[in-house]
């Protein structure tokens, strides 16, 4: 069953077109990545997906109701805005015991999503006294509050470390693997998202460019890349580079991705090592279609295959 | 999952913002002080205007125009920045993840920023009369009512279009300047619509401020304060009830308005 269904969705504010025939869906127990540019349409499609903008054009379906002004939706849905504000001077549990109240859960719920988030020590804080990211942590608490069956999230890590981005991605997977909960999840954080999403959508110009299951998208983006894993990947980097069937090559501290004409892949296996022996740098290893999702990010909006 | 009770929770938490210390009690010591202080001095200079509902109304304007200005500042503040402030914020935003309605949002807000300030003010007012001066109260309760409608309704029109500016501005700073320069306005208009009415010798000019603002029809009808000549324009009481009726007409249109742009008009 389809939890999430947009149809043809077009948003404009005074001349630019902010989406533009987005077509997106989001079934029950996925965790669906929204990634895209700055400006690519991320948080208007959310806010026509959680009722707060109305779309000009196109249908949008949640649970298979209208978001509009739809209580009910609401009651099964947790909402992490990308910029979360509270009544500010309330005290945390406090502000939870309420919406435990508003959600007619037990109030003892409020103390067990703290806990779920780490912010027990903070339960008797004023929602104004805390951190950026002790607000961020407060907010997801506030969207797990009433268990819901879906969770639309825009940067949900954002202002988060990374001890409590890790931990909060483990529980986004506990989250989905025991209670089946779905999850939309924007993000800029790309290898975040490939580590908790089996989806994604790709978004730019307010379209929707990709979208589907992980693998599908590395079967049909990732073809004619090539990772390599070395100690000196800068230098080597220069030397493939060189070669006149490489198409381009991205660096990073451990290695590089190679992108390489159609139908060449097996000649980089013999020079990548001649290279490496001639540049003195120690090779660690060369994978085939092994691209991140950065990497697919990039292909599926430079329209290198399906454009 | 029981049933909860999201619009209690909401308008708790609304009234605990628009309230916290100091203001619920800041706000309840102005009016109080305003109207035992206004009322010892009123109730003893009144008494020789005229009739009893003359005298009425006279002890009750003189001590509604004490501490409408407390009640105009409280209103202000909760319509104009209170809601100004969630909504640029985004704090309307959390409460629409709430199973409600959004008429009911915004009902709560309003009920915290105008209905519980209104209740303050006419509670302690009322109080204070009744303690003062019960036998002014009981006899002439309805023209005391018609007076606080009468004197209640032009900052209630203000407050309508305050809330109309906050919500298409999503901030409230615009909307509360407008009604500061709305409420000293309707002084400045009747000053000019009175000369007026000298000079032409019609009360065109009045008549149409009541309108907006009857407190100056109810004035007239009983004969004007402090001298003011009644020669001018004398309105019956049906007339100023229908002035009276036609402003709360403004007052109601203006807040369906409201109704209906927050929602199905407000995109955030």
């Amino acid at each position: 069953m389809s939890l999430i269904v947009a149809e043809d969705l077009r948003k404009r504010y005074g001349v630019v077109v902010a989406v533009d025939g987005l077509n997106l869906r989001l079934d029950e127990g996925s965790v669906t990545g929204l990634i895209g540019p700055n400006g690519a349409g991320k948080t208007t499609t959310i806010k026509m997906i959680l009722g707060l903008l109305k779309p000009d054009r196109g249908v949008v379906k949640v649970f298979g109701q209208d978001p509009w002004d739809n209580p009910d939706i609401r009651s099964m849905t947790g909402i992490v805005y990308e910029k979360a504000f509270f009544p500010s001077h309330q005290k945390t549990l406090d502000y939870l015991q309420r919406v435990c109240r508003i959600y007619g859960v037990s109030e003892s719920r409020a103390m067990e999503v703290l806990e779920a988030v780490n912010l027990q020590e903070a339960s008797n804080r004023e929602i104004r006294a805390l951190s950026a990211g002790m607000l961020q942590k407060f907010a997801i608490a506030h969207a797990l509050v009433h268990k819901p069956k879906l969770i639309v999230a825009d940067e949900m890590t954002a202002n988060l470390d990374p001890q409590a981005r890790s931990e909060l991605l483990d529980l986004v997977l506990e989250l989905n693997k025991d209670a089946k909960v779905a999850f939309l999840l924007s993000s800029h954080i790309l290898p975040e998202l490939s580590m908790v999403c089996d989806s994604v959508a790709i978004i730019n110009r307010g379209k929707v460019w990709a979208s589907g299951e992980l693998s599908d998208l590395y079967d049909k983006y990732a073809v004619g890349i090539i990772r390599v894993t070395t100690d000196s990947p800068e230098k080597l980097a220069a030397e493939v580079k060189k070669l006149n069937y490489v198409k381009g090559v991205e660096s990073d501290v451990r290695g590089f991705s190679v992108t390489v004409v159609d139908g060449r892949e097996d000649e980089i296996y013999e020079d990548v090592p001649r290279l490496a022996k001639r540049v003195k740098a120690k090779l660690l290893g060369i994978e085939t279609g092994s691209a991140s999702l950065q990497e697919l990010y990039r292909l599926a909006v430079s329209g290198r295959e399906g454009k | 999952m029981g049933k909860g009770k999201p619009f209690l929770e909401v308008l708790s938490s609304a009234i605990h913002e628009d309230y916290r210390f100091p203001f619920l009690e800041l706000f309840a010591f102005l009016y109080t002080l305003g109207t035992f202080a206004l009322a010892n001095f009123t109730v003893g200079v009144f008494s020789r205007v005229g009739t009893n509902e003359a005298v009425a109304y006279a002890v009750t304007n003189s001590l509604i125009t004490g501490s409408l200005i407390v009640f105009i500042i409280l209103v202000f503040k909760n319509v104009a920045y209170g809601l100004g402030s969630e909504l640029e914020k985004g704090i309307i935003q959390t409460y629409f993840s709430y199973p409600l309605k959004r008429w009911a949002i915004l009902t709560a807000k309003l009920l915290s920023g105008i209905g519980v300030s209104l209740l303050l003010f006419l509670g302690i007012q009322i109080s204070a009369f009744y303690i003062l001066a019960p036998d002014i109260v009981l006899p002439q309760f309805s023209t005391i009512v018609l007076t606080y409608a009468a004197n209640l309704s032009y900052p209630l029109i203000i407050s309508g279009v305050i809330l109309l500016l906050t919500l298409q501005l999503r901030r409230g700073g615009i909307g509360l300047v407008v009604g500061i320069v709305l409420y000293f306005a309707m002084s400045i208009a009747s000053s000019i619509a009175f000369v007026v009415a000298q000079a032409t010798d019609s009360a065109l000019g009045l008549q149409i401020i009541s309108v907006i603002s009857p407190t100056y029809a109810l004035q007239y009808h009983y004969g004007g304060l402090a001298g003011a000549s009644s020669s001018l324009w004398y309105p019956t009481l049906s007339d100023t009830m229908l002035y009276v009726g036609g402003s709360y007409v403004i007052v109601a249109a203006l807040f369906i308005l409201g109704y209906i742009y927050f929602s199905r008009r407000l995109n955030l």
